[in-house]
C-alpha cells in the first residue's frame, strides 16, 4: 500500500508527447509516448505483451494471468471482468489494455472516464489475432519485434495448411461443456482454430455459445468431439464419463475414441494459439505428421498444467435468480 | 418507547446522520491507497481558502473514484429503504420488499434491451432501465386494482406474477442473443455503484427527495393504514389516496435506484425492520430514520465491497446479501418469541 | 345464543334521563350488487329511528339481517339510497371524513396487529382525526389517551404490547381508543362475540356508565338476545333486510315476532323489573332403553 502511494506521489507531472490511436473497438485513444507502464486486464493480453518483449514494462495484470510466469509477479488489479479501478489509478499506466472477450464495457469506459488510456482488442479469428497482435505492438512501441513476432505465426501457420491441403476437414463437435451441452458458434475464436487446425466444427449458428440439443448432436454425427483441456487426464476423464451417459454413449466418435484435445491456452489469442492448433491439427489428421523417416512430427510438446479458470465459463451468461431479481 | 416528539425526532435523525457522516469518512479513506482524513482535510482548506491547487492524488481517488460512489450509495440506500418500509405498509405484509412488484425486473428488462439494441451507448442503459420501470409500475396497477382502488392482496399477486414473466423474459433473451455485452448485465444485476449516470447527480436527489416527501406526507395515515384498512378509514384515513401516493412513490424511488445501480436487495426489506426493533414502528419517525439507516448499510456495503477481497471487487448485492440475509433470519427469529 | 336463564343482578336505578335527539334515521334504505353477483349483497329496506343522547340501542337480528349495512350507513361508509342519516343535523355520509370521525367511532373486530406496538400507542392513534398531516402528538393528546384509558379501567395496560394483553383487555383498549376521538356516537359491531360471559355483561354495563356519564349515544350491533334486553333503552330488530319492529325491550320481544326473525322455538318471560327474559326451547325427551334392545 505504502508502496503504492509512493508510485503515485513519485509521477512526473510533466507534459508529454502523445500520438493517436484507434482501438480495435473503433474507440479513438490517446496514449503518452513512450509507454512504460502498461496495465493488461487479460491473459490473452498479458501474454501478448510478454511476447513482444515488452514485460519488463507491465505493471499490473489480473488475478488470472499467470503466463509468462514472470506475469505472476506482477502487482495485481483484481479480475477481468471486476478490476478494481483505484488500483489500477495507482498504478499510473499509460495505457490499460483489454479485450473485448474478457473485460466489460463498463470497465473500459470508466478507466477512460478517469483520463487514463484505454486500449480495446477485439481479436475474432486467427487473422484477426495476427493483425491485433501488430497493432498492439505499435501502441506499445515494439513494432519491430512484433512483425517479427507475426511473421513466425504466420509462418508456422502457412506451413500448417500447407500440410492439410487437400485434405478433408474432419467434422467435429467441440464440446464447451456437456451438462449441458453447450458447444460454440462461428463467431468465435475456437471455431476459427478448429478450421485451422483442420477441423470443421458440426453447429453453425450465430450464438457464441448455443445450447445444443443432445439428440441433434447425435443426428449430425461428428466424428470427432473436441475438448478445451489442460491435463490429459482430464481428456480422459471426460471420455470415461461420456461412455457411460445415454445418447453419448452409441454416438460413434465416443465408440471409437475419438477425442480431440484443444490446449486450455487456445482460450487466450496469444501466441501459444498456434501450438495448441497444431497439437490439434496432429490429433485430427495424424496422417499429415508422419514424417518420412516414420517419426512423428516434432512440434512444441503437450501443454504442462497451467492454473486459472476455465475462462469461456466466465463469458457464459450467468444464470438469473428464479422468481425475481436478487432479493 | 416513549411518545414521539419533535426532540426525539430530531435527536435519532441528529444521531443517525452523525453515524452516517462516520461512515462516509472511513469511506473516503481507505481503499486502494488509504487516505489520511486530516491531510485531506486541510488540503482542502488550503484550496478554498488559498486557492492552492489540489493534489492530484486527492483530485483522482476522492473526487473521481469514492466520492461519487459514496454519494450514489447513499441515495440508492435511503430510497430502497423507504421504498421497502412504504411496501410494507402499503401491501399489509413485514416481507414486503422493494422488489417484490416487479420493478426491478421491470427495469433489468430495459437495461438488456438497451444493451442488445444500443450496444455503443451504455449511457441509455440507465434511461431505459428506468422506461422499463415505469412501464411495469403502470401495468401492475393496472392488474392490482379492486373496485377502483388498490387491494393489497391483489396488488402482491399481481406484481408477482408480473416479476416472474419479466424474469422469465430475460433469462430467454440472455440465453438466445448474441450480444456480447450481456456479460455486463450479471453484474448490474448485482448492484454496481460504479455506473455512470446519464443526468447529474443532483438531479436525482431531488427526484428522490420529492418521492420521500410525499410518502412522508402519509406518514400517520400508514400508521393506522397498519391497524387496519376499515379502522383506518373510520379514522378518518383515505385510504385510497394514501394507497396510490405510496405505491406511486415508493415504485418511484425504487425505479430510480435500480436503474442507476442495478439490483441490490436487502436493504430495502432489513433496515426497515432494524429501525423498527430499534426505534418503534411509527411512520413519522420510521421514514426519515430508515432512509439514513438505508444510506449507512449500502455505504458500509460498498466500502467492504472494494476491499475486502481488494484487488477484485465484489457486487455491492453480494455484501448486502451475506449481511442482510443472517441479519433477516435473527430478526425473524426475535419476532416469533 | 345465550342460555340467559341465571339472572343477572342489575344495578339499575330509574331510568336515566335521555338527552336531545342526536341520531335521525329516516326512512333510510340501501342496496348493493356486487359486479357478477345476481342476487344484492347488502341491502337494508327503509328503516326509521331516533337515537338520543345517553341511550344505548341494540340493533339486533341473526346473521345477514342487514345489521352490518345499517352500521355502513350510520358510520357514514356508505350513502343511503333514499331517506337520510343525520347526526345532529348533518348527514354522516356527507361529512368530510376527518370530521366525521371526531364525531363518530366505530368499534370494530380489530384485525391482527402487523408490528408491535404498545397500547398507548394504540389509543393514540385515536387522535389521528384531529391532527393535521405532519403533526406530532401534542401533551393534550396524550392526557387524552390517559382519560380514555381509565375510563375503560386499562389504564394498568398503558405500557404492555398489545400482543400480550387477552381478549378481553384488548376489547377495552380498542373502546379505549374509539373514546379518544371524542366522538358524539359510539358504534360497535358484535363487540360480545369472542367474550366470556362475565366480560360481556361488564363491557355492555361500561358501555351504559360511559353512555349516561359521558353523554355518548352508544349503538351495538349483536345478536345476543337477553343481553340487548338487559341493557338496551331502544332495540331496532332487523329481519332479513327489513327493520321488523322498533321500541323498547319491552314492545319489541314479542313470541312471535322473535320466533320468526330467529326461526328458532322460544318463550319470552317478563322479569320482576319490567324487562323481558328470552327462554329457548328445543330440549328433546328420549325415552329410557327398553330392557333387552340393543
Amino acid at each position: 500500500m505504502a508502496t503504492l502511494a509512493a508510485l503515485m506521489l513519485a509521477a512526473p507531472a510533466t507534459a508529454q508527447s502523445t500520438r493517436e490511436f484507434f482501438d480495435e473497438a473503433g474507440r479513438r485513444v490517446v496514449a503518452p509516448q513512450p509507454v512504460r507502464r502498461i496495465v493488461s486486464l487479460a491473459p490473452s493480453v498479458t501474454e501478448t505483451l510478454f511476447a513482444l518483449g515488452v514485460g519488463d514494462r507491465v505493471v499490473g495484470v489480473t488475478d488470472f494471468c499467470d503466463y509468462p510466469p514472470e506475469a505472476a509477479r506482477r502487482a495485481r488489479v483484481g479480475g477481468p471482468l471486476n478490476p478494481s479501478l483505484e488500483h489500477i489509478a495507482a498504478l499510473n499506466p499509460d495505457v490499460v489494455v483489454l479485450a473485448k472477450t474478457a473485460n466489460r464495457r463498463e470497465t473500459m469506459d470508466a478507466i477512460s472516464r478517469l483520463g487514463i488510456a484505454a486500449y480495446g482488442t477485439d481479436p475474432r479469428s486467427v487473422e484477426q489475432m495476427l493483425d491485433s497482435t501488430l497493432r498492439l505492438s505499435r501502441v506499445v512501441g515494439a513494432e519491430e519485434r512484433g512483425q517479427q513476432l507475426v511473421a513466425e505465426l504466420r509462418a508456422r501457420l502457412d506451413a500448417l495448411r500447407q500440410r492439410l491441403a487437400g485434405r478433408r476437414p474432419k467434422r467435429i463437435l467441440f464440446l464447451v461443456w456437456y451438462e449441458p451441452l453447450i458447444t460454440v458458434g462461428y463467431e468465435t475464436f475456437l471455431f476459427d482454430a478448429v478450421r485451422w487446425a483442420g477441423g470443421e466444427s458440426v453447429v453453425k449458428t450465430s450464438q457464441e455459445w448455443p445450447r445444443l440439443n443432445l439428440e441433434e448432436a447425435i443426428r449430425l454425427e461428428p466424428e470427432y468431439i473436441v475438448i478445451a483441456e489442460m491435463r490429459a487426464e482430464g481428456v480422459e476423464r471426460t471420455a470415461q464419463d461420456l461412455r457411460t451417459r445415454r445418447g453419448w454413449r452409441d454416438m460413434d466418435a465416443v465408440r471409437n475414441n475419438r477425442f480431440g484435445v484443444l490446449d486450455v491456452t487456445i482460450n487466450r489469442p496469444g501466441p501459444r494459439l498456434v501450438d495448441a492448433i497444431e497439437r490439434l491439427a496432429r490429433q485430427l489428421h495424424p496422417d499429415a505428421f508422419a514424417e518420412a523417416n516414420g517419426k512423428g512430427w516434432q512440434g512444441p510438446g503437450v501443454a504442462q498444467e497451467h492454473s486459472g479458470p476455465f475462462l469461456p465459463l466466465l463469458h457464459f451468461p450467468i444464470s438469473l435468480f428464479h422468481g425475481g431479481a436478487a432479493r | 418507547m416513549k411518545p414521539l416528539t419533535p426532540r426525539r425526532l430530531v435527536l435519532i435523525c441528529g444521531g443517525l446522520l452523525v453515524v452516517l457522516l462516520a461512515v462516509v469518512l472511513l469511506s473516503l479513506k481507505l481503499g486502494a491507497v488509504p487516505i489520511s482524513i486530516t491531510d485531506l482535510v486541510m488540503s482542502l482548506w488550503n484550496t478554498a481558502v488559498h486557492g492552492a491547487p489540489l493534489p492530484s492524488e486527492y483530485r483522482l481517488f476522492i473526487f473521481e473514484l469514492r466520492l461519487p460512489r459514496i454519494l450514489l450509495g447513499i441515495l440508492v440506500g435511503a430510497s430502497l429503504a423507504v421504498a421497502g418500509a412504504g411496501f410494507q405498509a402499503l401491501l399489509r405484509n413485514p416481507l414486503a420488499d422493494p422488489y417484490v412488484l416487479g420493478v426491478s425486473s421491470g427495469a433489468a428488462l430495459g437495461a438488456i434491451l438497451s444493451l442488445v439494441i444500443a450496444t455503443r451507448a451504455t449511457i441509455a442503459t440507465p434511461v431505459a432501465a428506468f422506461a422499463g420501470a415505469g412501464a411495469t409500475i403502470a401495468i401492475v396497477y393496472l392488474l392490482g386494482r379492486r373496485n377502483g382502488q388498490i387491494d393489497s392482496y391483489t396488488l402482491l399477486l399481481a406484481g408477482i406474477i408480473t416479476a416472474s414473466f419479466l424474469s422469465a423474459v430475460i433469462m430467454f433473451l440472455m440465453t438466445t442473443l448474441t450480444g456480447r455485452d450481456l456479460r455486463g448485465m450479471a453484474f448490474w444485476l448485482m448492484g454496481d455503484l460504479s455506473t455512470p449516470l446519464p443526468v447529474e447527480m443532483k438531479w436525482l436527489f431531488i427526484v428522490a427527495a420529492v418521492a420521500v416527501g410525499f410518502i412522508y406526507t402519509t406518514a400517520a395515515d400508514l400508521n393506522l393504514l397498519l391497524t387496519g384498512e376499515q379502522e383506518a378509514v373510520h379514522l378518518g384515513v383515505d385510504v385510497k389516496r394514501v394507497k396510490l401516493v405510496v405505491y406511486v412513490s415508493a415504485s418511484l424511488l425504487t425505479g430510480l435506484a435500480v436503474s442507476v445501480s442495478g439490483a441490490i436487495g436487502y436493504v430495502g426489506l432489513v433496515v426497515p425492520h432494524i429501525v423498527r426493533l430499534l426505534f418503534g414502528s411509527d411512520y413519522r419517525l420510521l421514514i426519515p430514520a430508515t432512509a439514513i439507516g438505508g444510506a449507512i448499510a449500502v455505504v458500509v456495503a460498498d466500502t467492504l465491497a472494494r476491499i475486502v477481497v481488494a484487488p477484485t471487487e465484489l457486487p455491492v448485492g453480494a455484501m448486502t446479501a451475506m449481511a442482510g440475509a443472517p441479519l433477516f433470519l435473527y430478526l425473524l427469529r426475535r419476532r416469533l418469541q | 345464543m345465550n342460555p340467559g336463564t341465571q339472572p343477572v343482578a342489575t344495578l339499575r336505578g330509574p331510568a336515566t334521563p335521555h338527552g336531545a335527539v342526536r341520531l335521525t334515521v329516516e326512512s333510510a334504505s340501501y342496496s348493493y350488487t356486487p359486479v357478477g353477483r345476481k342476487a344484492s349483497a347488502f341491502s337494508l329496506e327503509a328503516t326509521t329511528f331516533q337515537a338520543h343522547q345517553r341511550e344505548l340501542i341494540a340493533v339486533l337480528g341473526p346473521n345477514a339481517s342487514g345489521k352490518s349495512t345499517l352500521l355502513r350507513l350510520l358510520s357514514g361508509l356508505v350513502k343511503p339510497l333514499s331517506g337520510r342519516v343525520q347526526l345532529d343535523g348533518h348527514e354522516v355520509s356527507q361529512l368530510e371524513p376527518r370530521t366525521r370521525a371526531q364525531r363518530i367511532a366505530v368499534v370494530h373486530q380489530e384485525s391482527p396487529l402487523l408490528f408491535p406496538m404498545r397500547v398507548w400507542e394504540y389509543v393514540l392513534l385515536g387522535r389521528h382525526p384531529y391532527g393535521r398531516t405532519l403533526r406530532l402528538e401534542t401533551p393534550a393528546d396524550l392526557d387524552i389517551v390517559q382519560q380514555s384509558l381509565t375510563l375503560v379501567a386499562a389504564a394498568h395496560l398503558r405500557d404492555r404490547w398489545m400482543g400480550e394483553i387477552s381478549g378481553g383487555e384488548k376489547q377495552r383498549v380498542v373502546l379505549a381508543r374509539a373514546l379518544a376521538q371524542q366522538p358524539l356516537l359510539l358504534l360497535l359491531d358484535e363487540p360480545t362475540l369472542h367474550l366470556d360471559i362475565a366480560a360481556q355483561v361488564e363491557l355492555l354495563r361500561r358501555l351504559r356508565r360511559l353512555a349516561a356519564e359521558g353523554r355518548y349515544t352508544v349503538i351495538v350491533v349483536t345478536h345476543e338476545l337477553n343481553l340487548a334486553a338487559e341493557f338496551a333503552d331502544q332495540v331496532v330488530l332487523l329481519h332479513r333486510g327489513k327493520p321488523l319492529r322498533v321500541g323498547t325491550p319491552a314492545e319489541v320481544y314479542r313470541r312471535d315476532l322473535l320466533q320468526q326473525v330467529f326461526a328458532t322455538e322460544l318463550d319470552v318471560e317478563t322479569g320482576a323489573d319490567g324487562l323481558p327474559r328470552v327462554r329457548v326451547r328445543g330440549r328433546e325427551r328420549f325415552d329410557a332403553p327398553q330392557p333387552g334392545t340393543a
